[in-house]
Formats: structure tokens, C-alpha cells, sequence
């Protein structure tokens, strides 16, 4: 790009995603300014910004929430555009809206976009009316007194879904009828708790189902193109941790029919910049749409590794007005890429969040790492437990899982437990090498979380470099004397 | 140096026949000292294990270092005495780690007669603490006794070296800046108090522990006072009320815990330094030692053998190697350190005592360290070697062995008969430590020498009344008396007498000398200064 | 043997003993020659058994973890005098640790409050989960160490309860 309409873009994020886009910010001569909370004083990110502008809030999390002060920040600092991120404000109509009004470029779609996207009811009525799949289902805001009754019909099991929700909060699945309605009462009480918002839709549950979604990007003259597909199964609590692509589900033509079905719905919405559009994909090969993301997602990173693109580079230009440039059969897919997300997280403990300083923090070489953390910083409850990305490429499937278990065993973090062995461990099952996952792939294998029992063999080395490595052990053993030592257990 | 060339056949059957007896002596000393460690009446264990107490040598294992070396001390003391009923003499001493400190371990058996005190018992404390002041080193008390026994109170009370002893002893270690600590861990009653009581520092256990100068019962009938042991001396009121006791501890083990940390605070010792090289095992096994010794005492044996054995490398700088041929004196390495060797190849003569005292001059000079390897049937005797003054050589010799500066260590190989044994360091001559093998013997002249000796003296008093012996009648004077002798001469004897610091296995022989040398270095050795050689 | 680690759950007893070249491990019946070398750039080289392998270290206090044949663990070292102290007084039921790091929703209960085993003493919330947390036995309490909407890491000490006396310990 020539000359961009602004000289500095402020990112609205943190962790790795936000030293991920100031990388590409500051690669293409533009000035990157980053928002922080005190927590967040010393990461990567602040030390890495042109600017850094602190910003307060009740919590953390809240800070970052807050959209007048990261206008305000933007306009203190003269930055003219605003990426922001994934979560916090990302899918957020009204800041979206704001940063319009303040003459701010928003890097991503428009607030019309998001609002339809993100109101599940009316993105999946949108869709159906556009003639591509959706699952069966019932939706409360069509008629909320025969909610109930419709709810019924739905083909079980089926799953109650906030209209409001995402990222996989406040879901509930029911396999039998006598406890629908209480169900549904939960449902709205946890939707309105965390959402703000208690509208349930009902559909019809795939069982085992495989989650695909697929990456778009749109201009704002009406060009879209799709950059094939990403398979996320590997999930715990809705969360994802392992997401590849190409999804070895798909023979071609799925594929083909897949991708063409996502870069139609977003072409039919006029979509402009970044986005996903995720579908459930059965074992007998049907797919649902499932919601569409109006921003950048987590996983970005192996769909830029098999297409060779810059996913924040093309947002920028987009945002920044340019046509894309290039058409559907310009983009390749060589290889295959594989992401891990690294939790602070005890996998053995039903996941549960862990906490810690950062000792010592060694990364492997070879391969992409996205990361929010430095040796010497903490980890706390602040913030979300996903601490960083290990993308691994390979020429093929089988290339990148052996890549992969390489770079996970050299990947080392002391002082805060991760999901590395537990990682792993899921990448050596066989289910998994055969391709074979689905969304409750780690409940029906929990061998994987748990953890393995000690063998002798490592047991006798922990206990050996724990021993020499602590002091009140060690002086005791050093003080004896050389003779002593060398005679060793003796008795006459 | 250089390597001792060993002339030993070790395929003939001589070798063969000694090797066979004395690795069955070995045996069998080991089988004594498996049973007088181990082998205690079920009634003892089981009351021990009711009052929630630990065996003595489980103790002694966590007190110690784990990976580390114990010497112990006169094992078999009191093995020919109180009928056997005390094995041990109710006591376990010896030099152990704890906290990578050498200390010198004085540990009650409550095992043995509740861990009365015998006059054995005294005396092998004595020297335990005697060895802690000449080689300046930290004592360790685990204090479990019932008091003195009274039917020997005459044995070990009144006199200069019986249970005062103890306490006199304590107090000079205080006074050397050598630290100890007590664990009290049963009943310290009476004299026993002291021990605790002199220590700079003490740990006593809840509910076993106690320090009182008389027990509830004494102290009933002295005053009438009526007052159980917890209140009278036990471990809360000591250490909260009287400030006798320094750590309450709830259990055995955290009192030994505590007793450990304690120690890790001791400064650590300015070791002598003396000549060092890195050690090396010797080139010939020490197992063949067992083939070396003869299974008959009288017969000789060529101590190079023996030296090959032990030093490291077998390697060995011999002094004056063709003057004075009956004494070897050398130097060598033993786990690295330098010595001087002084060890007999026959009776001692005019010119090997000779050259045994220069040869002790060179050591003090040099500030090595001296061994002793003694078999000796005494200095040669008869008219030439009076004329040429063989008694002035002696003393001479004794002389340079009795104000010698450096450590010295004796190792009782086979004989030690007769003066000779104060010219090779015996008992008297202050030697650190001194060490006796199976086989070794110790009197002032052969059993036999002596019986024949004693009968002859009969018989001319007989014969001067006019009384002629069958050779029957003679046996039955003689017979007693060499029986009585061979008993008394015999290792197991003067162990239990503790003439000894303990007998060892021949092939246990190098760890011992290399941890006994270590210990001796804790001690600053002077500038040598003799008395007068009578020239 | 005096010394001891804790992994997870598990203690395990052990000694360590200098050696001519090295270290020993004393582990049961088991004494292993080990050796610890830690090069320049803060790797080290761990030999057990004559077998070397590449090892990251970090300690905090008494807290070692290890990253070894590409997994992470830690362990917790446990000094002789701490646990033979607190076998003595048999502490553990005293102290109410926070299962997981997350933040105090409600306290049901105030210093002085008595209680009895199973009773609601306090709502934590951890990845928008809310959990109650119940006294381990009956007993006083004696503080409450966080407000509501503080937050804490795993193993936080939530809530202490008065040292049982004798007579109150029953069996």
C-alpha cells in the first residue's frame, strides 16, 4: 500500500493477540499504540508499542471493556484507526459505532454486520432465508408463547442456546424431554446472568459432531473470497485447544462445498473485512451453519500458514479502503498447519485454571509461536487462562504431527502448570493421528487428561534434580567430607 | 614410591590353608558381632516398643547421614564378662556423620539392662570421650540409661577414671570449644544428669524424656514429697520453667531432627593440614590378607605383605631398607593422606629400635602421621646385645613413641608380646586409636612361655621338699595356668577389656584407618619435643 | 530419611548423599548415583545411572519445577523439622485452601462463628463456575481471609479455624 489514511493504529487487545497485530503494524511503517491495564504493565506487547496508554477499570477485564477511554486513548495518541482484537469490544455493535463516529477507522466489518451476526437468532434467520443450510431448530423470538411446544419437536438430543451467547457460554444439552422445560428455565437465568440477555434458540444437537469453519475476507466493494477451511474438534468446555487445517474430514468436494456455502452467506451480507463463518459438521457428512465471527479469530494463524497470507495485513488494507486485489483462484493451500493453544490449566483437574510466576520460559525453534507472556512475568486469575499459540506446520498431517510433538516437548514453562504434556498426549492417540475427532472426542477418551502415573524411572530423576536443586538437601551432602563421601555407606 | 613387589604365592597351599582359617576367624567375629548387636530378649524389644521407643541403632540411623561411613567403637566390649549378659557393655560409640560433621556418637542401648551403666559401660564412655578430646571432636549423646548398677557401684564410682570421668570430660571439651549436644530421650537420673547438663546443647522428648538428679521414688523416701516424672524433671517443665533442657520435641524422631540441625550449626574444624594425594585403592586385594596371616602365632610372616595390602597403590618409600631389617619403617599413602609405617619383620634388635626412633623423628619432623603394624615377640634378649646396649635402644625408642607430636594409630596384626609392645605404641602410649585383628594375640610373654615359666617355678619349690612330679601332676599345674593365659591373651579378651578401640575384619582395615586418620586431623600438631635419649 | 517432596498428593521420602564424583539419591531401598550440572545458559545436565539428559530448572522458595523428557512437573519440598512438627500437632483440618484461583463471591460466616463439619462456609467463583466450600470438621473460625470480589490463587488460605483442643478432638 502507497500511503495509508492513518499514520498509527491502536490495538484494543492484549496477550498475543495484540503483540501479534502490532507485529504486523510496525512491519508495514505504521505506528502501533496498545491500551493497557496496570496488570499488563510489563507484557510484551506494552514494551513492544510505539505508545502505551495505560486505561483503568473496576477489574482488568473490565478496563478493557471500557470503550469511551480506548477512544479517548486513540485520539490522545493520534491514532487513526482501531484494531480490535478478538473478544472484549471485537463483536461489540455500539463501540464499533462510537469509533465511527469519533472519525476512527474500525478495522472490521461495519456495525450493521456485526449487529446481524451477532444476535444468533437473526444471523441463523438470515442465513436459512439465503437458502444455506441451517439445523433443524426452534427459535423463541419467532413466537415466544409456543416456544416450549416448538422446542419439542426439535429431533433429539438438542441443544439450548443462548441467542445472545458465543464462545460456547451457557449451553445446554438435553437428551430427554422430562427435563426440558427446567432446562430451558437455566438457560435463561445463565443467559441473562452473562449476557444480559435471557432469549434461548433451540436446535437439534449433531451428536459427535465436528466443528469447521471457515475463514472469509470481503472488500467494500462487494469482492469475497474464502481461505478454505479450519477444523476445531478438539474441544473442552466449548473451548477450543487444537485447530488445523486442511480438516482431515473433508474430501474435496466437501471441502469446495463447504468453503463456496461460508464465501456465499458472507457475500449475500455484503460482508466487509475479516471473518468466519463456523459450521457443525455430522459423520455422515451434512454440515450446519452454526454462527458467523465478525472479527479475527484465534486460530488465524494456520489458515496464514497454508495460504501464505497476512490475515492483519489484509484487514488494514481493507480497512484502510483497498480493493482485495486478487481473486478465489489466486489463493493456494500448500501443506498443513496445526495451532495448539497453551492454557494455564491442570487438564487432569477438570481443567481448572492454574496460576504462577513465570521461572523460566523456553520456546522451541522452527516454528510460530504467538505469545502474550515473557519469563519473569505472573500468571493470574485476572484473565482468560490461554497464554499462547504454537502453530507447527508439516508437508503433510502426519509431518505436522511429528513436528508437532517436537515442538511441544521442547516448549518449556516452569512455574505455572500448562496443557503441554496433555497436548501432547492428544496428538499420540491414535483416534486423533487417524483423524478421527469430534467435539466430544476428549469426554470419551478421558485417558487423555489424566494424568500417568509416575514411572520409577522418572520419579527417581525428579527427586534426583529436585534434591541437588535445593539447598537445605544439597549443603548437608556438599559438607561431608571428600573421604566420607567416597567411602560411603559403611559399617565395620 | 613404588609398588611393593608381593612375593606371595597365591595358589600354594599354605596361602590356601591360611586364607581358609582366617576368613573363617573373620566369619565367625562377624557372627559374634551380629548377635551382641542384634540379639536382644523379645521381652526387652517389646517393652522398648510399649514405651514408644526406638532400638538404639535405629536411632543412630537417623541420626546419621544417609551415603556415610560409621566406625564403631569396641563392639564386643564386655563379651567375656557379667556372664555375657551385657553385650556391648550397653552402649554404642563411634565416629559418624551428621550434617556432614564428624562427631563422635555416645548412644545408651536401653536394650541391654535398661541401659544400666556397668563398669564396662563407664569406661568404654570414658574412652569414647577421651578419643572426642584428642581428636577435638563433636559429641553426640543419645541418653536412654537406667543409672549405675548397683551390684558394681564399687567398680565404677569412686575412683579417678570410673563414672566422674564422664562428666570431668564434658567439661573439658566445653572448656576446648568442642561442642556437644544430648538428646535426652529416656530417663537421665542421678550422675546421668550431667550428661545433659554439661552439654552446650539439649533436645528432650515429650512424655519419655526426663533430667532429675533422683527420681519420684528416691525422692519419696529423702523427703516425702510425692511428684510424678513429668513434673518432677520432665520435658515441658525443663524446658519452660527450669531452662535445663534447650528443645522440646514431640517424638524420637523430630528430637533427632532437631539434634541435626543442631549439629549444621557447629563450626566447622580447622583441619591439620598434612600431605595429601587423591587416594587410590591398592594394587593387591586386600582380601589376600586372609592368606598372608599364619594360622600358627609364633610363625613369621613378611609384613611387606601386609603393608601392600592396605596403602594406596601399593606403593611405599621403605627407610633404611637394609639396616635394622627386622622393623620396617617406610612412608605411603592410605586414602591419601602420608604416614610413616613402622611394622615388625621379627624381634626387635639394637639397630631396628634405632631406627625405629630416628625413623619417628623423621615423621614428627615432616608432621606425618605414624602406623604401627605390630607383631612383636619382644626385643632380643642375651649377653652380646646387652653389652651393645639393647636395653638404652629400647628406651630410646620408647622415648621417641611417647612424646611423638604427630597422630599415631596401632593395628594389632598378630603378636604383642612384652615390651615390645610399648615400643611399637600399645595402649599406654596414647595412640588415637588402636585396632586388633581375629587372630591377634596380647600378653607379656607367650602362653605357652608362660605356663612352662609358672609350673618350673612350682616344681623347684616341690622338688626343693623333696617331691618329684609325674608328668600328670605337672599337666594338672600347667594345664590351668595356659588355659587361663591363651584366655586372656586372645583379641576377644582385650576387646572386651577394652584394651582396644575394637576389633576389626583385615579387609575393613583400610576404611577404618582412613576415617580414624581423618578424624585425628581435627587436632593442630605441634613442634616435636622429646625428653632425654639415653644415648 | 530425613528429607521429603510433595507431588500433587503424593510425599515421598528421601536422602541425598555426596559421593566421590557426584551425588547419591537414597530412595527406599534404592541408592542411585545421581549428578546435577548446570551449564551457562541456565539448562542443565541431569545424570541418574550413568544416563545424561537435557533438564530446565526454576525454584521459588520451596517449590522446584522441572521441565524433563518433555513434560513439567513440580515438586514441593517438605524440611524434616516442618513435618515432624506438624505430625505433632496434625494441622491439616485447620486451614481451608481455595481449590482452584478465582474470587470470594459471599461469606456465610465471621471470625468467632462456630461451625460444624459439612456447613457452608463461603461461595467462590472460578471460570464463571460458583462453588460452596464446607468446614472439613466442627470447630471455631477463626479468620476469614478475603472480601467479597478479592481474588486469590489456588491453595489461598480462605479460612482458618481455632486449633482443635484436646477434648474437642474426639476419636
Amino acid at each position: 500500500m502507497n500511503s495509508w489514511p492513518f499514520r498509527s493504529v491502536l490495538v484494543a487487545n492484549r496477550g498475543e493477540i495484540a503483540v501479534r497485530i502490532l507485529r504486523t503494524v510496525q512491519a508495514l511503517g505504521l505506528e502501533g499504540v496498545v491500551v493497557y491495564h496496570a496488570a499488563d504493565r510489563h507484557s510484551p506487547a506494552v514494551r513492544m508499542a510505539d505508545k502505551a496508554i495505560e486505561i483503568t477499570g473496576k477489574t482488568p477485564v473490565a478496563a478493557y471493556l471500557d470503550g469511551e477511554q480506548i477512544i479517548a486513548a486513540a485520539k490522545s495518541a493520534g491514532a487513526g484507526a482501531i484494531h480490535p482484537g478478538y473478544g472484549f469490544l471485537s463483536e461489540n455493535t455500539g463501540f464499533a459505532r462510537a469509533v465511527a463516529a469519533a472519525g476512527l477507522t474500525f478495522v472490521g466489518p461495519t456495525p450493521e454486520q456485526i449487529d446481524l451476526m451477532g444476535d444468533k437468532v437473526r444471523a441463523r434467520a438470515f442465513v436459512e432465508a439465503g437458502g444455506f443450510p441451517v439445523a433443524p431448530s426452534a427459535i423463541e423470538d419467532d413466537d415466544p408463547a409456543t416456544f416450549v411446544e416448538r422446542a419439542r419437536k426439535v429431533p433429539l438430543p438438542l441443544l439450548i442456546k443462548p441467542a445472545a451467547g458465543g464462545g460456547g457460554k451457557g449451553m445446554r444439552i438435553v437428551r430427554d424431554l422430562n427435563v426440558l422445560e427446567a432446562e430451558i428455565e437455566r438457560a435463561r437465568s445463565e443467559g441473562q446472568r452473562y449476557f444480559g440477555d435471557g432469549r434461548l434458540y433451540v436446535e437439534c444437537y449433531v451428536e459427535n459432531p465436528r466443528h469447521i469453519e471457515v475463514q472469509v475476507l470481503g472488500d467494500a466493494h462487494g469482492n469475497v473470497v474464502h481461505l478454505f477451511e479450519r477444523e476445531c474438534s478438539v474441544q473442552r468446555r466449548f473451548q477450543k485447544i487444537v485447530e488445523e487445517t486442511p480438516s482431515p474430514a473433508l474430501t474435496p468436494e466437501l471441502r469446495a462445498k463447504i468453503c463456496e456455502t461460508a464465501a456465499g452467506i458472507a457475500r449475500k451480507a455484503g460482508y466487509r473485512n475479516a471473518g468466519t463463518v463456523e459450521f457443525i459438521f455430522g459423520q455422515r457428512g451434512e454440515f450446519y451453519f452454526l454462527e458467523m465471527n465478525t472479527r479475527l479469530q484465534v486460530e488465524h494463524p494456520v489458515t496464514e500458514m497454508i495460504t501464505g497470507k497476512d490475515l492483519v495485513h489484509e484487514q488494514l488494507r481493507i480497512a484502510a479502503g483497498e480493493q482485495l486485489g486478487y481473486t478465489q483462484a489466486d489463493i493456494k493451500s500448500t501443506g498443513h498447519a496445526i495451532e495448539y493453544r497453551i492454557y494455564a490449566e491442570d487438564p487432569a483437574r477438570g481443567y481448572t485454571p492454574t496460576t504462577g510466576p513465570i521461572l523460566k520460559l523456553r520456546t522451541p525453534n522452527n516454528v510460530r509461536i504467538d505469545s502474550g507472556i515473557v519469563e519473569g512475568g505472573e500468571v493470574t486469575a485476572a484473565f482468560d487462562p490461554m497464554l499462547a499459540k504454537v502453530i507447527v506446520t508439516g508437508v503433510d498431517r502426519d509431518d505436522a504431527i511429528a513436528n508437532s510433538d517436537r515442538a511441544l516437548a521442547e516448549y518449556v514453562l516452569l512455574g505455572c502448570q500448562t496443557n503441554t504434556a496433555f497436548l501432547r498426549r492428544l496428538i499420540n492417540h491414535p483416534a486423533f493421528i487417524a483423524g478421527d475427532v469430534h467435539t466430544g472426542f476428549l469426554d470419551a477418551n478421558p485417558d487423555i487428561a489424566a494424568e500417568p502415573a509416575l514411572t520409577e524411572s522418572t520419579l527417581h530423576k525428579l527427586l534426583a534434580a529436585a534434591a541437588i536443586s535445593t539447598r537445605p538437601m544439597r549443603d548437608v551432602a556438599d559438607t561431608v567430607p571428600s573421604l566420607h563421601a567416597a567411602i560411603g555407606d559403611w559399617r565395620n | 614410591m613404588k609398588r611393593i613387589e608381593s612375593k606371595l604365592n597365591t595358589s600354594s597351599a599354605e596361602f590356601q590353608a591360611n586364607f581358609e582359617h582366617n576368613r573363617r576367624l573373620a566369619e565367625e567375629f562377624k557372627e559374634k558381632q551380629h548377635k551382641v548387636r542384634y540379639d536382644r530378649p523379645q521381652r526387652d524389644i517389646d517393652r522398648l516398643a510399649k514405651q514408644n521407643k526406638m532400638l538404639v541403632r535405629d536411632r543412630i540411623k537417623q541420626l546419621l547421614d544417609p551415603g556415610t561411613p560409621f566406625l564403631e567403637f569396641s563392639s564386643l566390649a564386655a563379651n567375656d564378662a557379667y556372664d555375657g549378659e551385657v553385650p556391648g557393655a550397653g552402649c554404642v560409640t563411634g565416629i559418624g556423620i551428621v550434617s556432614g560433621r564428624e562427631v563422635v556418637i555416645n548412644a545408651g542401648d536401653a536394650s541391654v539392662k535398661g541401659g544400666a551403666w556397668y563398669p564396662l559401660t563407664v569406661k568404654k564412655t570414658v574412652r569414647a570421650l577421651d578419643i572426642a578430646i584428642e581428636n577435638r571432636l563433636p559429641v553426640v549423646h543419645l541418653c536412654d540409661s537406667a543409672g549405675g548398677f548397683l551390684p558394681l557401684q564399687a567398680e565404677l564410682f569412686a575412683d579417678k577414671y570410673y563414672a566422674g570421668r564422664i562428666f570431668r570430660n564434658q567439661c573439658m571439651l566445653s572448656k576446648m570449644g568442642v561442642q556437644q549436644v544430648s538428646v535426652v530421650l529416656g530417663h537421665c537420673t542421678a550422675g546421668g544428669a550431667y550428661v545433659p547438663g554439661l552439654s552446650d546443647y539439649n533436645v528432650i522428648v515429650r512424655g519419655t524424656g526426663a533430667i532429675f538428679l533422683a527420681g519420684p521414688p528416691l525422692v519419696k523416701a529423702a523427703t516425702g514429697e510425692e511428684v510424678t516424672v513429668d513434673e518432677l524433671g520432665g520435658c515441658d517443665m525443663h524446658t519452660s520453667v527450669s531452662g535445663t533442657a534447650d528443645y522440646p520435641a514431640s517424638s524420637e524422631e523430630e528430637a533427632i531432627a532437631i539434634a541435626r540441625d543442631i549439629v549444621a550449626q557447629f563450626k566447622q574444624p580447622e583441619k591439620s593440614r598434612i600431605e595429601w594425594l587423591p587416594p587410590e585403592a591398592p594394587f593387591y586385594d586386600p582380601s589376600e590378607l586372609y592368606g598372608v596371616l599364619p594360622r600358627d602365632i609364633k610363625q613369621q610372616f613378611d609384613m611387606h605383605e601386609v603393608i601392600a595390602r592396605l596403602v594406596d597403590g601399593s606403593r611405599f618409600h621403605e627407610y633404611q631398607p637394609a639396616y635394622g631389617t627386622t622393623l620396617i619403617c617406610g612412608y605411603a599413602h592410605l586414602w591419601g593422606y602420608k604416614i610413616g609405617i613402622l611394622a615388625n619383620n621379627g624381634v626387635l634388635l639394637n639397630d631396628s629400635a634405632l631406627k625405629g626412633a630416628h625413623f619417628i623423628e623423621l615423621c614428627n619432623q615432616a608432621r606425618t602421621p605414624i602406623l604401627f603394624l605390630q607383631n612383636i615377640t619382644g626385643f632380643m634378649v642375651g649377653k652380646e646385645y646387652e653389652r651393645r646396649g639393647i636395653t638404652k635402644d629400647g628406651a630410646k625408642m620408647i622415648m621417641a613413641v611417647s612424646n611423638c607430636e604427630v597422630p599415631k594409630f596401632t593395628l594389632m596384626c598378630h603378636g604383642s608380646f612384652g615390651a615390645g609392645n610399648y615400643g611399637m605404641s600399645g595402649r599406654a602410649f596414647d595412640s588415637r586409636f588402636m585396632f586388633s585383628w581375629p587372630q591377634s594375640q596380647i600378653s607379656v610373654m607367650g602362653a605357652e612361655q608362660a605356663a612352662n615359666t609358672l609350673a618350673d617355678v612350682k616344681i623347684r619349690q616341690l622338688a626343693k621338699q623333696g617331691k618329684e612330679l609325674t608328668p600328670e601332676a605337672i599337666a594338672a599345674i600347667r594345664d590351668p595356668v595356659l588355659g587361663e593365659f591363651k584366655r586372656k591373651q586372645s583379641a576377644y579378651w582385650a576387646t572386651s577389656e577394652i584394651w582396644d578401640d575394637g576389633m576389626l575384619d583385615p579387609v575393613d582395615t583400610r576404611h577404618a584407618l582412613g576415617i580414624a586418620i581423618s578424624a585425628a586431623l581435627n587436632t593442630p600438631i605441634g613442634d616435636p619435643r622429646y625428653g632425654v635419649f639415653r644415648m | 530419611m530425613h528429607h521429603a517432596f510433595k507431588i500433587d498428593k503424593n510425599e515421598y521420602d528421601l536422602g541425598l548423599s555426596r559421593s566421590e564424583d557426584g551425588y547419591r539419591l537414597h530412595f527406599g531401598d534404592a541408592t542411585v548415583p545421581v549428578n546435577l550440572h548446570v551449564e551457562d545458559d541456565g539448562t542443565a545436565v541431569l545424570t541418574v545411572n550413568g544416563r545424561s539428559e537435557r533438564v530446565v530448572i526454576a525454584t521459588r522458595g520451596d517449590d522446584v519445577f522441572i521441565h524433563l523428557g518433555g513434560a513439567a512437573y513440580q515438586l514441593r519440598y517438605e524440611h524434616p523439622l516442618d513435618r515432624l512438627a506438624a505430625q505433632a500437632q496434625g494441622g491439616a483440618e485447620d486451614n481451608v485452601r481455595a481449590p482452584m484461583p478465582g474470587s470470594l463471591v459471599a461469606a456465610h460466616v465471621k471470625a468467632g462463628d462456630s461451625v460444624v463439619r459439612g456447613q457452608a462456609l463461603l461461595v467462590i467463583e472460578s471460570m464463571k463456575m460458583e462453588t460452596t466450600i464446607a468446614a472439613p470438621r466442627d470447630g471455631i473460625v477463626q479468620a476469614v481471609q478475603f472480601t467479597a470480589g478479592q481474588t486469590f490463587d489456588r491453595d489461598a488460605l480462605l479460612i482458618s479455624l481455632q486449633a482443635a483442643t484436646p477434648e474437642a478432638a474426639g476419636e
